[in-house]
């Protein structure tokens, strides 16, 4: 039983790595104490539920506002924003669990700019840290892998050290976290880099002085498709038994190549249910979009209010080279946060 | 012959222990049987316990007391039939006049030296999410929703009777008789589908019938008027709560699973028919298996209670707590039973100046709340990046130069 619940990660096969609430896949039929899914919504929803005067308001009304703003998703906007993806696991989701959750994540994106970033691209993250002198700790890498959704979001940055590999996780909503700063922006062929641990150094290092690499205005996300050699003789997982196409492989035994045909698992492509689990559906793509689209006004006015104008320029200047990424119609609505200044 | 004997006199002498002030032993009556080899059992709590192995099926609400389900059949109505019948339950619902009207019954006093205890509450788990504190730790919080609680019904301690309530899980001996029931039910629903009987229990309170009851005991100066709505500020945050839920089902488990017993070796040292059983069963000279010996069964699907619990967050707008830890027992959208935390330390700290809403937050009484609300502790995500420079680190102590031998000095 393959793991589908990390988007990225699928090299972990191994039943040793199966937690224990992994396999609790569904709730049991015979659990009692507990409501269907379907039926939270209908008593959040049902008028009975208002009857006498409550101290909160009432929660239908977003259905009303939803008819009136129809507003067309960017294609890519699981892309973008991988971290406002649903949860995999189905019945672990909760409309108003991840409601709240995403209120956090809003706050938190007005006080940092959390910048756009991909699987492949070399990141700067400096982090509060009371052992050091300075009380910062930066560290600068590529970016390996993104998992998790909502405020559990991490990405791991690989670097090379004084000869020693260093990944270091980061909580993309953890509030230590003083500054993200994107040096080079672009895409690799593959969602996870874990290879890369297999792979000669000159593959991961990258200086701690480096300096940010300006995409020119109007450029679309550059794609790496770059083919790094796996040159060490233990290999940490079958790279041979997954489907990476930004990987040389060696040339290989006929029993290992056998093998991997035999692990290999051509249907995934035809997986709708997959692909179901990682996109944000019609039902919530609307209201979650909206919500981001009234965290940038938001954003943007509280960016006029506050005294840090000096860095929002900077920052504007690199959304130059998202813009090419979302649709037309989008292009109008950026152009005008910079004349505010 | 004297096997037959004994296995009869046990199953009749092992009820329930009565009190001795009664003054009624437990041999003396019909079933008492004269024979010389026969002991009186007197079980402690503990071999109670084993024996029944009720400990965790206490029923807060038994389906056989008042049949709930009721309707659920086809009456072959028109659809404009059927939105009729919708519109004229919730119209009556709202025209009902409520007893609050009258205004709420008289608000008690809280007293610490006869201990008071307030209600809980009715939630819902939705599930967990992470949160960081001000010197940038991260742990984990459940949210839980009170949707829709109201109270139903209170009787006095006087209408109480204990021995039939608690016989396998005793609630604290010294309340016994001084503790009033009162009933909270959320989730309101369709009285169609619902019993006349079980509709009836609401009538008084002037609700709609209720999804889901359970009791709560509380003292009878913490009393409130049947009809009441239940929010979340019922707590504030900062306090600690105890929650009380069914566990998550897991089936028929082995002994590695139930009891984390460490089995034995892979395959691959050889090991011949041994990699996740249990071992031994008992010891060479007892001819017997302890009562209470950890084997596999049936795992969770049981009441199981959490304490101490910190109320973190309180979101007012969907009635939302924020409890301690990612542990709390219970799937998602499962029923949890919330109160005031029983530790001793929690308690303490409860004064006649400093505690919760007494008996309950009248929405009335207070001012319009923020949306949300914090404890001291946390980070919330409107105040700026934790930069921890006011933290500071305990210095290093002096390492140790000369040898431990040489410092002994005569």
């Amino acid at each position: 039983m393959a793991l589908a619940f990390s988007n990225t990660n699928k090299f972990l096969l191994n039943n040793q790595h199966i937690l224990r609430s992994v396999l609790i896949l569904s709730v049991r039929y015979k659990q009692r104490g507990h409501i269907a899914d379907h039926l939270v919504e209908h008593h959040r929803k049902l008028p009975l539920s208002k009857v006498k005067t409550s101290a909160t308001e009432d929660v239908s009304q977003v259905n009303d506002e939803k008819n009136q703003n129809v507003r067309t998703t960017p294609h890519d906007f699981k892309y973008v924003y991988p971290d406002f993806l649903p949860n995999p696991i189905p019945f672990l989701r909760d409309r108003i669990l991840e409601k709240l959750e995403r209120k956090d994540m809003f706050r938190r994106r007005q006080q940092i700019d959390i910048p756009e970033f991909y699987v492949g691209s070399v990141l700067a993250v400096t982090s509060a840290d009371p052992y050091a002198p300075s009380r910062r700790n930066r560290f600068v890498g590529i970016c390996i892998q993104r998992e998790k959704h909502g405020l559990k979001h991490e990405f791991t940055l690989r670097n090379i050290v004084d000869g020693l590999g260093v990944e270091i996780v980061y909580e993309l909503y953890n509030p230590t976290i003083t500054r993200i700063e994107v040096l080079k922006l672009e895409r690799r062929l593959d969602e996870n880099l874990a290879y890369l641990r297999d792979a000669p150094p000159e593959y991961c290092t990258f200086p701690f002085d480096m300096e940010p690499v300006k995409l020119p205005p109007g450029s679309g996300v550059p794609l790496n498709t770059i083919q790094v050699p796996i040159t060490s003789t233990h290999w940490q997982y079958k790279w041979e038994r997954h489907d990476l196409k930004g990987v040389l492989l060696p040339p290989l035994p006929r029993s290992v190549r056998k093998a991997a045909e035999r692990y290999s698992e051509p249907w995934r492509q035809w997986d709708i249910m997959r692909q179901y689990r990682t996109e944000i559906h019609d039902e919530d793509r609307d209201e979650i979009f909206e919500d981001i689209e009234k965290h940038k006004q938001d954003l943007a006015q509280y960016r006029i209010d506050s005294k840090e104008n000096i860095k929002i320029i900077r920052t504007r200047q690199k959304a130059a080279g998202r813009k090419a990424i979302l649709d037309d119609s989008q292009q109008t609505k950026h152009s005008n946060p910079p004349t505010s200044k | 012959m004297n096997r037959a004997l004994q296995t009869i006199s046990t199953r009749l002498f092992t009820r329930p222990v009565l009190p001795s002030s009664l003054g009624i032993l437990p041999n003396a009556g019909i079933n008492f049987i004269p024979c010389a080899w026969i002991r009186q059992h007197k079980l402690t709590d503990q071999q109670m316990r084993l024996r029944y192995k009720k400990l965790h099926w206490h029923k807060f609400y038994n389906d056989k007391w008042v049949q709930r389900r009721g309707g659920g059949w086809d009456e072959k109505m028109t659809p404009e039939n059927q939105s009729f019948m919708q519109e004229v339950v919730y119209e009556t619902y709202t025209n009902k006049e409520s007893p609050l009207k009258d205004g709420p019954w008289k608000h008690g006093e809280y007293t610490t030296n006869p201990e008071t205890i307030r209600t809980g509450v009715l939630g819902l788990k939705l599930g967990t999410l992470p949160q960081w504190d001000k010197k940038g730790r991260k742990f984990h919080v459940t949210l839980v929703q009170i949707i829709d609680n109201h109270v139903v019904n209170y009787t006095p301690p006087e209408m109480i009777n204990f021995r039939t309530l608690f016989t396998t899980r005793p609630l604290r001996r010294d309340l016994h008789g001084k503790v009033g029931m009162l009933v909270v039910g959320a989730l309101s629903s369709d009285p169609r589908k619902f019993t006349r009987a079980y509709n009836g229990l609401f009538e008084q309170a002037g609700i709609p019938p209720k999804r889901k009851l359970t009791r709560f005991f509380v003292t009878p100066n913490s009393v409130i008027k049947p009809g009441t709505p239940l929010y979340a500020t019922h707590f504030r945050c900062g306090d600690y709560v105890d929650v009380q839920a069914r566990s998550i089902d897991f089936g028929f488990q082995g002994v590695m699973r139930r009891y984390g017993f460490r089995g034995g070796p892979s395959d691959e040292y050889g090991a011949t028919k041994f990699h996740r059983k249990r071992g031994t069963v008992g010891s060479g000279r007892k001819h017997k298996i302890l009562p209470g010996t950890r084997m596999p069964g049936l795992m969770g699907n049981k009441l199981v209670m959490m304490k101490g619990l910190k109320v973190w967050r309180i979101n007012t707008k969907y009635n939302v707590l924020y409890l301690m830890g990612p542990a709390v027992p219970g799937p998602n959208h499962g029923y949890m039973r919330i109160q005031d935390s029983s530790l001793y330390e929690r308690k303490q700290k409860l004064t006649k100046d400093n505690h919760p809403p007494f008996p309950t937050y009248y929405p009335q009484d207070g001012k319009i709340l923020d949306e949300e609300l914090f404890s001291d502790d946390i980070y919330h995500f409107d105040q700026p990046t934790l930069t921890l420079d006011d933290v500071q680190i305990a210095p290093l102590t002096t390492r140790r130069t000369t040898a431990k031998t040489a410092q002994k000095k005569k």
